[in-house]
């Protein structure tokens, strides 16, 4: 009696084994299927050669600025390293990662450094659009409503990485407007 | 390293033995050549020809790699742009189309990292899974493209680098700037995460 129910739970066992092993195999199947499946091209939604053809053209006209417009990124950078090295040692100074609200206004002091030392690096060069100010304001009341999230959850990774997002995009926008990004590469 | 300051050195990049590529006739071939040689001579016209010729590769990748319709628009911008700067440096050692992807990737990386920016690392803000982009799931096409769009950062540019555009793990770990071995564990990741989604419909 033992011994039949012994070999049915073999049996079971080796039924089993052979089901998982079978599904596995009809997975990787169905992997290997869909990738031979997925269609390599994909068409953008949106015309992005007007924008590669705008950045071309800047191209060819920033081969005539002059050397001190093609630091004006650079030292744009050298202030901001120096920020966030501040913060840093302040940082390693106080013997631990920052964190919740400390953290939160060293990033926004950081930010705001930062835009200023940008916003004066380009005082004299024109933007390449008219609104990029109401942009740049718009972000400004993101940052705040995500800052007054974060004043409930301190610690909260998720808004902190949105916080950093707004500034980086504000960043962004401003070297945009006034810089494009081919000029740095 | 400051992945702001990753500078991409198109001469680098590892061009894949198995990657798909376009199976243009002899003809086509002969013309696309003549066309780079044209965009390389500064002929703005032709570069628009090799664009419209290749558009929908480029972005193709760029959107499996990013995840994110907009991001993926934005390095693709970047992947022309930085194409025209370059383009000197296609010698015709390979298919044009596989050296574009080349590039493709290795820009597209960049640029992901460059937009994540170094804020995360200096400030030491804990990495948690809300950072690692996950796309929605109505941008794919395909069952597989929804669990690729899933899948964690790292996991899926190893898995569309090597599964999909078939590089080796040695030309995708140089890629991304990892070990070998990680890019086999990625890889390894990858199947598992996707297995386990389709174990579950």
């Amino acid at each position: 009696m033992n011994e039949n129910k012994q070999n049915r739970f073999e049996q079971s066992k080796g039924q089993t084994a052979k089901a998982g092993a079978e599904n596995e195999a009809n997975i990787a199947q169905r992997i290997n299927d869909g990738i031979k499946n997925i269609n390599l091209e994909k068409q953008p939604e949106r015309d992005l050669w007007r924008g590669i053809e705008q950045a071309l053209q800047n191209s060819d006209n920033a081969t005539s600025n002059n050397k001190l417009n093609g630091m004006k990124p650079m030292l744009a950078m050298v202030a901001s390293f120096m920020v966030v090295a501040v913060i840093s040692w302040a940082s390693f100074e106080s013997g631990k990662s920052m964190q919740g609200d400390a953290l939160v206004a060293a990033m926004s002091e950081q930010h705001s450094s930062q835009k200023q030392s940008l916003l004066i690096s380009f005082k004299d060069q024109p933007a390449a659009t008219n609104n990029w100010q109401q942009q740049i304001d718009e972000l400004d009341e993101a940052a705040q409503a995500i800052k007054r999230a974060l004043k409930e959850e301190p610690n909260n990774s998720a808004l902190l990485r949105m916080l950093k997002n707004v500034y980086e995009q504000q960043m962004a926008l401003i070297e945009r407007v006034h810089e494009p990004s081919w000029a740095r590469i | 390293m400051n992945p702001e300051l990753t500078v991409v050195d198109i001469n680098k990049v590892p061009i894949a033995e198995g990657s798909q590529q376009h199976s243009l006739g002899q003809k086509s071939l002969q013309q696309e050549s003549e066309i780079i040689e044209a965009a390389k001579n500064g002929n703005k016209s032709a570069f628009k020809q090799l664009y419209d010729m290749h558009i929908g590769r480029v972005y193709g990748l760029c959107f499996r790699l990013c995840a994110d319709k907009s991001l993926a628009e934005d390095a693709t911008q970047e992947v022309f742009i930085q194409l025209w700067q370059k383009l000197d440096n296609f010698e015709g050692n390979s298919q044009f189309s596989t050296w574009l992807h080349s590039v493709t990737s290795n820009v597209t990386i960049s640029y992901i990292r460059k937009q994540r920016g170094w804020w995360q690392k200096m400030l030491n803000i804990e990495q948690t899974t809300a950072m690692e982009n996950e796309a929605e799931a109505s941008i794919a096409e395909t069952d597989l493209e929804e669990y690729i769009y899933r899948l964690p950062e790292r996991a899926r540019w190893v898995f569309v680098l090597h599964a999909i555009e078939g590089y080796r793990h040695e030309e995708v770990a140089k890629m991304l700037d990892m070990a070998v071995g990680s890019s086999k564990a990625h890889f390894h990741r990858a199947k598992v995460l996707i297995q386990g989604w389709i174990d579950d419909e």
